[in-house]
């Protein structure tokens, strides 16, 4: 039975988190005790495993549903300076050795991405072949492995994370997932592009905003809140759901409209030297809070709030487009994309250059939003 | 090294019936002095207690007859009336008759016309013929004077009644199943319909215990070929006894060395007559209620003669059900075994986990818990074959819910190993082929070795191991993998999926038959 591997003497690894190296309480103990090789230490990875124990006790035992007294997962960190190294060396601190096929999230510390160019950082994970490239690659503010922390029992961390990417339907603050295969794609193009941020506190995490990586520098430049995350969302007509929230200019009430479709068309035009671009976004979605219930429910008034809602939406979208054009100068939106479609003999001469030339690009959107229901409440 | 057998064995018998031969010049004869010729055959047969040898005088004559007949195998009520007019009564016509004859003695031929009043009379004059014959059930009837006996037809039937076949039940279709008696199930066969090409050919078999078989075809449609292979094979078994048609099986078929049942054996008379309207060849042997059909393709032993009488899309759907069946039997517990030691990357994540937290107390490796566990069932299994019919299920319980749940409370196998054997088992036996599902539940062990050696890729290796034993094997000429290998699109419409009925218009090309049209 050679090579064969049985399932129970693996650890099976879901998540990876990368920090800057900083060595742990335990690590340092095991240091002094002279357990160590010479390294750099560079870099953190923790490695969370599945804690078996616990995992059988939760279906064996009988009654209780994986909510033992213990945690579900174990984290171990390892500092040094390659990835295999760490890899290796986590395998001499367990009896279970690493086996990273289920491995599902990384996620990056926004110091290691700001330090590191994303990927020689990442080069370990694509030539590793036991690695799926459907792993998700997530940014962290502040350190990645409180992302692998829960304050609760019986759950795997990383499953909530991939898990808190699977809503897309009820927010549009939620990137496309971003996975290693895709990952691979934008460095060898060379564009710019989006990470999606996760916060973490006190064992709790949330999605929050995006990092933004140069494509030249393949570093991190900065960061994008919730709110410019949206307006990623509607410039590049991926949502799939989520509310926007405005207030009615008359009576200064609030109302909320849940999106059900977004469709937009970014136009690329080219005058002489001169590239603009124009964004038509179209909505269509419902009407499901208004707390303006003074108001006859007319057409007049559901004019003045798809209005009011285009608004709101050009708002998000100026903004976004603002911080990207100006602040950033990368393109993470997606233009480059409809510009080397629409033009693809001008596209091989601005390729090497198209940060720039989309910072300077006079961008121009239109916004229609559709409100197709408006609930079974009848306003007198 | 068989032929050499086989020739040795030959020069013996011919050695030993040569003997015998010169034996009979001088004593196999009935001479017509009627002691002489009773003590005779008393002497041959007379140490068999269930034999009677009955003296008595025809009155009127003042001849002397004896009757042999066996107790038991002769039905007394038709000796005493067909007999009855030699014994006593009214003899005044018969005598009349005979004294205008004016011999004064008695012909067979008189005897046969007259006096006996049995439908079936032979005539014969060797004492090895009447003792073979008493013994079948015959009554010899021995007149001083006539050197002849003669064979009265009273066999008595030892009738079973027609009943519904246990190992094949359908939940629509004729609940009539073949019986032990071969005349019974001849005339099942010719029942069916109206049909003046249904050839029913006789043979005997067995060397010491002589048993008739019965080839069964249709003229017009068996390719001639066929029937003939058939015949020469039924011609040459040469054997002591054939207790079953499974001895039959066992001797015609094309490849004793293979796993595969290469006939198929069936208690239904729908099933055979439908075969033969195919082109297959039935064949049927005293004795024992299973027919066998010839030739057979892989696909029909997972054929239930129910898909044919429910509607076509429901059918299909069970069709290709017993095919997923069949693979689960085989490769399940394999791919356990492969995917728990060598790829638990394969597995979805969640169930990896499961399985590696219900696994941590296990301390074999999988091959070794899927041995036993499988090992367990089969054995269940054998053992409530043989248990009386109200103790089987209990069994089953017993076995299946204790020794399960036990095992794993216990910790020697893990949760999903017991569905993983339970989901095996009960595949098996939706395989409608009694024999195919043993065969496949044997080569399954051989796919779980091959998994514990090399994983999937060992598995892989066995599938294609038995695809080119199941490819290069034929059974009477007709490939075994047909329609699959060799490729007949048009056999497609009753392989995996039956097709509606006005859809499948021709009988099979693979059994090549003489008339190919079967929907007008």
């Amino acid at each position: 039975c050679w090579s064969s591997r049985e399932i129970e003497d693996l650890g099976l690894t879901f998540a990876i988190a990368i920090d800057k190296g900083k060595e742990t309480n335990t690590e340092k103990e095991l240091k002094e005790e002279g357990g160590s090789y010479p390294k750099k230490d560079n870099i953190t990875l923790t490695y969370q495993f599945v804690n078996e124990k616990a995992a059988g006790a939760g279906t064996s035992g009988g009654g209780g549903s994986g909510q033992g007294a213990q945690k579900a997962y174990i984290n171990i960190s390892e500092t040094g300076d390659s990835l295999q190294q760490i890899g290796s060396e986590v395998a001499l601190r367990r009896d279970r050795e690493v086996f990273s096929p289920h491995l599902k999230v990384v996620v990056m510390s926004e110091d290691v991405l700001h330090t590191f160019p994303i990927d020689e950082m990442l080069d370990q994970f694509f030539r590793d072949n036991e690695i799926r490239l459907s792993c998700l690659v997530l940014s962290a503010k502040g350190e990645a492995r409180d992302a692998l922390q829960l304050k609760e029992n019986g759950e795997i961390p990383a499953f909530r994370l991939i898990g808190l990417g699977e809503n897309e339907h009820k927010v549009s603050r939620i990137l496309p997932p971003m996975t290693l295969a895709k990952l691979i794609g934008k460095l060898h193009s060379g564009s710019s592009f989006l990470l999606q941020n996760v916060v973490a506190a006190n064992g709790a995490v949330k999605y929050s905003g995006a990092a933004v990586i140069n494509g030249k520098s393949k570093k991190m430049i900065g960061t994008l809140n919730e709110y410019e995350t949206e307006g990623i969302t509607w410039i590049r007509g991926e949502g799939k759901g989520g509310v926007v929230k405005s207030h009615d200019k008359k009576s200064q009430q609030t109302l909320a409209y849940d999106i059900n479709k977004i469709k937009s068309r970014i136009q690329p035009i080219v005058k002489g030297k001169d590239i603009s671009f124009h964004v038509d976004i179209e909505s269509e979605g419902d009407l499901v809070e208004n707390w303006n219930t003074k108001e006859a429910l007319d057409t007049q008034f559901i004019d003045r709030l798809e209005t009011t809602i285009e608004n709101e939406v050009k708002k998000i979208v100026g903004q976004v487009l603002k911080k990207i054009q100006h602040d950033y100068k990368a393109d993470v939106a997606g233009f480059d994309e409809s510009f080397r479609l629409t033009y693809p003999h001008l596209w091989k001469r601005v390729k090497n250059n198209w940060d720039d030339t989309f910072s300077k690009a006079d961008i121009t959107y239109s916004v229609n939003v559709t409100i197709t229901h408006f609930g079974t409440v009848k306003t007198q | 090294m068989m032929r050499w057998r086989n020739n040795q064995y030959k020069t013996q018998k011919q050695h030993k019936s040569d003997y015998s031969t010169a034996e009979k010049q001088d004593q196999d004869v009935l001479t017509g002095n009627i002691g002489y010729d009773l003590e005779h055959v008393k002497r041959k047969i007379g140490h068999n207690g269930d034999v009677h040898f009955r003296e008595l005088e025809i009155t009127q004559l003042h001849v002397k007859a004896a009757l042999i007949f066996v107790e038991g195998l002769s039905d007394q009520d038709l000796i005493n009336k067909g007999l009855s007019v030699l014994v006593m009564n009214q003899p005044n016509q018969v005598s009349d008759e005979i004294s205008q004859s004016g011999k004064g003695i008695l012909t067979s031929k008189q005897i046969k016309n007259q006096i006996v009043s049995i439908g079936d009379v032979i005539d014969s004059e060797k004492i090895s013929d009447i003792v073979l014959n008493v013994f079948m059930g015959s009554t010899a009837l021995l007149i001083d004077g006539i050197p002849q006996a003669f064979l009265l037809g009273t066999v008595k039937k030892q009738n079973r009644s027609i009943e519904e076949p246990l190992s094949e039940a359908l939940v629509r279709g004729p609940r009539t199943g073949f019986t032990e008696e071969l005349s019974t199930n001849t005339a099942l066969l010719r029942q069916q319909g109206k049909n003046d090409q249904l050839t029913l050919q006789r043979f005997e078999v067995g060397t010491r215990l002589k048993k008739d078989l019965i080839i069964a075809y249709m003229n017009d449609i068996a390719d001639p070929k066929v029937v003939e292979e058939v015949r020469k094979r039924v011609r040459g078994i040469e054997i002591d006894h054939l207790p079953e048609s499974g001895y039959v099986e066992q001797l015609i078929e094309d490849n004793y060395l293979s796993p595969f049942p290469q006939v198929q054996s069936t208690e239904r008379p729908d099933r055979v007559i439908s075969g033969l309207m195919e082109g297959r060849v039935a064949i049927l042997l005293d004795g024992t209620p299973f027919a066998l059909i010839v030739p057979v393709t892989f696909s029909m032993m997972l054929q239930s003669p129910e898909d044919y009488y429910e509607r076509w899309f429901p059918s299909s759907l069970i069709r290709l059900l017993r095919f997923i069946a069949a693979m689960i039997t085989l490769f399940a517990p394999a791919l356990y075994i492969s995917f728990i030691s060598f790829h638990p990357g394969l597995i979805p994540t969640k169930l990896a986990i499961s399985i590696s937290g219900t696994r941590q107390g296990v301390p074999f490796p999988s091959l070794i818990e899927a041995l036993f566990m499988e090992v367990a069932i089969e054995i269940l299994r054998e053992a409530g074959l043989r248990l009386p019919k109200p103790i089987g299920p209990a069994i089953g319980i017993v076995g299946g819910l204790i020794i399960g749940e036990a095992a794993v409370q216990a910790g020697i196998v893990s949760p999903i190993m017991v569905i993983v054997v339970a989901l095996t088992a009960i595949s098996s036996f939706a395989i409608p082929h009694y024999s195919t599902g043993i065969a496949l539940r044997m080569l399954r062990f051989g796919a779980m070795f091959c998994a514990a050696v090399f994983g999937l890729f060992g598995v892989i290796m066995y599938y294609l191991l038995l695809s080119s034993h199941v490819v290069k094997l034929k059974s009477f000429g007709v490939p075994y993998a047909s329609p699959a290998v060799p490729y007949h699109l048009k056999d497609w419409k009753d392989f995996v999926i039956r097709m509606p009925l006005l859809v499948m218009k021709r009988r099979p090309k693979m059994m090549n038959t003489d008339n190919t049209k079967r929907v007008k």
